[in-house]
């Protein structure tokens, strides 16, 4: 290999300043701390609950749970009615407004109007997201994905978030069930005010997986599919009783959205709506399917996952360029209002342009706003989209919510779309969802992903149809559903949770085995190609994020090659001046520092005695515990483990910690604060080994020591999340700031 | 009131087989045999047997008879009015005289015993069941047809509205039958000019009618489905809108091509004029690497490297 002793040469002189791309790990991220510190504080108040209190205590994580349930319901209630209304009320003006400058002539003005009222509708979204809270954009899979896998994604789970979320939603007019998990992801940390024992990151997260279930389930109406959704995609910590629960969370909050659309519908207590987007009843009767199909389904799966991988490697090259260029914030909202502007546009064009008219036919026009000179139509001189008395019916594809279109292209009889019509609108609807993904505005990729699936599933029903001579078991709809399935899929490689949620959907447990087979095939042949769209957009991100396990050719390398070193520790009986000094040091920002015997002499050495974090470093910073000042009867009471609770999540910064220069020389006591038995690995330990106990922990710091138990290292999360497999096998990310 | 039960129920098989042999027995004389059968559940009756007799009381009789008649008079109506569709004007009548029917059928109580009144003994006595069954799909034609809309609320004849827009209507047809026969001479199929100047004016109310009738049965009703206006009116409203636009070619279509084609065509050369600019003119975000505290940090991925080349 000539060119690896030039390598050896260039490190030194590496350049420090790189274009952005995948191969980065960003400092921005931290971990969560999952492990809990078993201190002598934690041991005291464990003895002084008793028995029935941690019975209580259970209790009110039921509660918990039963309230994470009912708030996600109502959130999805509110999203629901806006974006309904919103929606409807932009379809009613730009149609108004097309009927009356059909009559005149000067239709361009209709089509600026409808351009303009998309584009400042996703302005006032896109200004709230990329000015007050980045981590609304996008779908919010992909951070919840990493808040649950460890990686403390700012604000992600505050309830700001949720604020600025809620509102900028409905003005994109897609809601989609990540968006409502994402949403409801935030809600545990409202009730984290009223239940303080829980003030911990670990239970934390499991309420969070509860919150990301329950926003699946209130999303399609699918509680099992919420709870397997948090399962696949999130929670990476997982046992029977947290399942127990996260089920209880997703099925309260399904009944509660229902029950309260079910009032604002007009009929109480019906609880027949479940869900924001409902597939429609499939009928096995008429939809079923034949073993003869199955290969033709597996074939969808195929086209599916080829069409996802396209669309993930045409999101990778135009994310990557957002990430480079279009960083300002006043750029991104221009971007996304150009986007709206001519997904408007090309809507207005396809319209135009199309002739395909359907009569009529009273029932068959399900939305009431179509454009063309249709049943509330004006009897103009002229007609410029189709005669009177029929409708265009590619207007009903663009003029509609997309979920509406989605169930339309499901349940429409056959032969209300035109195969011209539909083709049309797949290929425009892939490159405009394509293009949408990514933009600093809250809309997901579910349902695009579905409704472009759902398009070209129908258009493949129809040809098969026709191959056929018509057969009957060849139902568009059916293949419909099956190429959203394909299509989705492909696009998010999901794989139980979706066959799930596709299952709970339609209503319609025959098409569990299609379905799974689908998406089976969709995720191998898209993964053949490049990986999901949610993955690949973390590592775009530069998120730190440990997979289930460590890459398959990594045994050789071992725990000395992996740490970083020399690792800052702290003695025993720390003079503050020290403590405050390492605290503050922006170079090292570091978390968790091994605490060491404090004066070693020539007999001892400075063996690991625990591990204390910054946090807690700060609660007794500025508590001011320090020796002198208990040997002085200043401290008027003990410490509780409580003071370290009240400070949760958000601990203040060292800067704001007043320490005078007399305190400087006091010194502090650790022992009875740190956690004296942290997780250590020997230098030896291999890669995966070392791997396989940090992520199976959910560990934030693993000390390496020598064999007279010396910290030699320490390895984080990053360390780890580093070595990756690529094209080329193992390589290694370097870490910048971002 | 044990012993007529008991009785009653050891009959019955006997006489299930008696009509059965009767039947058997009578072959193409099917006429003779259940009048036979009649005369016999009549004795049967005079001898003061109560119960599930083959044959209903005779209030009960009437009954049926008369929803019978009326299923046939309304079917008739139905299948007459079918195309043009005239169902909501034509068989209101003799649809709420069914529905008054099948209402007494239903609350109707013989006088034998309270158990077993007509109700029963009509409804729900077999398992076809086919009166309920008729007039749950005269009640589903009904509904579907939307023809509530186009009635009073007492059901008594068409609304109002209704009524003007059906007046426009003939009007309007009166108009084009008028037009075209002046235009026989002319000859030329494509040729209705005549027609379309003249009755503009009454295709133009027939239509702002029919969309305002729309608006008000939207704005009344909230659900979805009634959001239909009766199928008469919408029918009439589609072949007048057919004829207009397909047959005299009244309506033609007017193009906008130009100005939607460059205001289109600016709006999508937007977006390129953005990527262009923010590439060329936007400061490249550069990420500050970080050289990490390891031993023999730089080294390590050559190490794998070789180890795996």
């Amino acid at each position: 290999m000539p060119h690896i002793p030039q390598e050896t040469e260039v490190p030194r002189q590496r350049p420090n300043e790189i274009p952005h791309n995948e191969k980065l790990l960003s400092l921005k991220y931290e971990s969560l701390d999952y492990d809990n510190s078993e201190n002598q504080l934690f041991l005291e108040e464990e003895r002084r609950i008793n028995h029935a209190a941690f019975r209580t205590v259970e209790i009110k994580r039921w509660v918990i749970c039963a309230m994470i349930g009912i708030l996600t319901g109502l959130v999805a209630c509110f999203i629901d009615i806006v974006v309904e209304n919103l929606a409807g009320l932009k379809y009613r003006v730009v149609k108004d407004n097309i009927d009356k400058f059909t009559a005149k002539g000067g239709l361009s003005f209709s089509l600026l109007l409808w351009a303009t009222l998309n584009a400042s509708v996703v302005m006032v979204g896109s200004l709230i997201v990329a000015f007050i809270e980045p981590v609304a954009a996008g779908s919010g899979i992909p951070q919840i994905k990493c808040y649950l896998n460890g990686v403390k994604i700012p604000h992600v789970v505050r309830l700001k978030g949720l604020c600025y979320k809620c509102p900028s939603v409905p003005y994109q007019a897609v809601p989609t069930g990540g968006l409502a998990s994402s949403m409801s992801c935030p809600l545990p940390s409202l009730l984290f005010q009223i239940f303080e024992y829980f003030r911990r990151d670990t239970e934390k997260r499991d309420f969070v997986s509860a919150g990301a279930a329950a926003g699946v389930s209130a999303a399609f109406g699918a509680p099992v599919g919420g709870v397997l959704f948090s399962l696949e995609e999130g929670a990476s910590f997982w046992n029977q009783f947290l399942t127990w629960r996260i089920f209880f969370a997703s099925m309260i909050s399904t009944f509660t959205l229902n029950s309260v659309l079910s009032v604002y519908h007009g009929n109480a207590w019906d609880l027949s709506s479940p869900g924001l987007i409902n597939f429609g009843r499939f009928d096995s009767e008429k939809m079923g399917y034949t073993i003869q199909e199955i290969p033709i389904f597996i074939f969808m799966g195929v086209v599916g996952g080829i069409l996802g991988a396209l669309f993930n490697a045409l999101n990778y090259w135009l994310t990557m360029f957002r990430i480079r260029y279009i960083h300002r914030p006043c750029l991104q909202v221009v971007e996304a209002m150009l986007v709206a502007a001519v997904t408007a546009t090309v809507g207005f064009v396809m319209i135009y342009c199309s002739r395909d008219c359907q009569p009529i036919q009273g029932s068959s026009v399900a939305y009431p706003l179509q454009v063309g000179n249709d049943t509330e139509q004006h009897s103009g001189p002229c007609w410029l989209f189709c005669a009177d008395g029929e409708y265009n019916s590619m207007a009903t594809a663009f003029f509609n919510t997309p979920e509406k279109s989605v169930v339309n292209l499901f349940h429409d009889p056959p032969g209300s779309y035109n195969p011209m019509t539909l083709g049309m609108f797949t290929l425009m609807y892939f490159f405009l969802a394509c293009w949408t993904y990514g933009l600093t505005v809250s809309a997901g990729v579910f349902i695009p992903s579905l409704l472009i699936g759902a398009a070209w599933g129908r258009l493949f029903g129809i040809s098969l149809a026709y191959l056929t001579k018509g057969s009957i078991w060849a139902d568009p709809g059916k293949y419909a559903l099956m190429g959203a399935a394909a299509q989705l899929g492909g696009i998010v490689r999901m794989t139980l949770s979706l066959t799930v949620i596709m299952m709970e959907a339609t209503g319609n447990v025959t098409y569990g085995f299609p379905i799974m087979l689908v998406l089976m095939t969709a995720k191998i042949v898209g993964d053949y190609f490049v990986e999901g769209l949610y993955d690949m957009h973390i590592q775009l991100q530069s998120v730190p994020f440990l997979h289930w396990e460590a890459p398959v050719t990594s045994h050789s390398l071992t725990a000395r090659e992996v740490m970083s070193t020399p690792v800052t520790c702290l003695r025993r009986i720390e003079r503050v001046g020290t403590v405050v000094d390492i605290l503050s040091d922006t170079s090292s920002n570091h978390n968790g520092f091994p605490v060491v015997e404090s004066n070693p002499d020539a007999t001892q050495v400075a063996g690991l005695r625990g591990l204390i974090l910054r946090s807690q470093l700060i609660v007794l910073l500025k508590h001011k515990v320090f020796v002198e000042r208990t040997n002085l009867n200043l401290v008027q009471r003990r410490l509780k483990l409580k003071d370290f609770r009240d400070a949760y999540p958000r601990f203040p910064p060292i800067q704001s910690i007043h320490v005078s220069q007399d305190e400087r020389e006091c010194m502090i006591d650790l022992s009875e604060f740190m956690n004296p038995s942290p997780y250590t690995v020997p230098q030896e330990a291999s890669l995966p080994r070392v791997f396989k106990l940090f992520r199976a922990l959910g560990l934030r710091h693993l000390v390496v020591v020598d064999n007279r138990n010396e910290v030699v290292g320490m390895v984080t999360r990053k360390d780890l999340a580093r070595y990756r497999l690529g094209k080329e096998g193992l390589e290694e990310l370097s870490l910048a700031q971002t | 009131m044990a012993p007529p039960w008991c009785l009653c129920w050891a009959l019955l098989p006997a006489l299930a087989l008696a009509l059965l042999g009767l039947a058997a027995a009578a072959g193409p004389r099917q006429t003779p045999a259940l009048e036979l059968a009649e005369e016999l559940a009549e004795e049967l009756w005079s001898a003061g047997l109560p119960g599930d007799l083959p044959e209903l009381e005779p209030e009960c009789r009437s009954l049926l008879a008369a929803f019978a008649e009326g299923s046939a008079a309304l079917t008739g109506c139905l299948g007459r009015r079918a195309r043009p569709v005239r169902l909501c004007q034509g068989c209101h009548g003799h649809y709420r005289r069914l529905l008054a029917q099948y209402d007494s059928i239903a609350r109707a109580v013989g006088n034998s015993s309270e158990s077993h009144n007509c109700a029963k003994s009509i409804l729900t006595s077999d398992r076809l069941q086919i009166v309920v069954t008729l007039s749950e799909f005269f009640n589903e034609t009904w509904e579907a047809a939307n023809c509530a809309n186009c009635l009073k609320n007492s059901s008594e004849g068409l609304s109002n509205s209704t009524e003007e827009f059906l007046d426009l209507f003939n009007k309007s047809l009166t108009c084009f039958e008028h037009n075209l026969q002046g235009q026989v001479t002319d000859l030329s199929p494509n040729n209705y000019t005549e027609v379309c100047k003249n009755c503009n004016e009454t295709y133009t109310r027939l239509n702002d009618l029919y969309n305002h009738l729309q608006r008000m049965n939207r704005q009344g009703g909230e659900s979805a489905h009634s959001a239909h206006l009766c199928i008469d009116v919408e029918d009439a409203m589609n072949i007048t809108r057919k004829l207009w636009s397909r047959t005299f070619n009244c309506s033609l279509p007017c193009s906008d091509t130009v100005p939607v084609i460059a205001v289109s065509s600016f709006i999508l050369f937007l977006p390129i004029v953005f990527y262009l600019s923010s590439f060329l003119h936007s400061k490249q975000k550069k990420r500050i690497l970080i050289l990490p505290k390891r031993i023999q940090s730089n080294a390590n991925l050559v190490n794998i490297q070789e180890k795996y080349s």
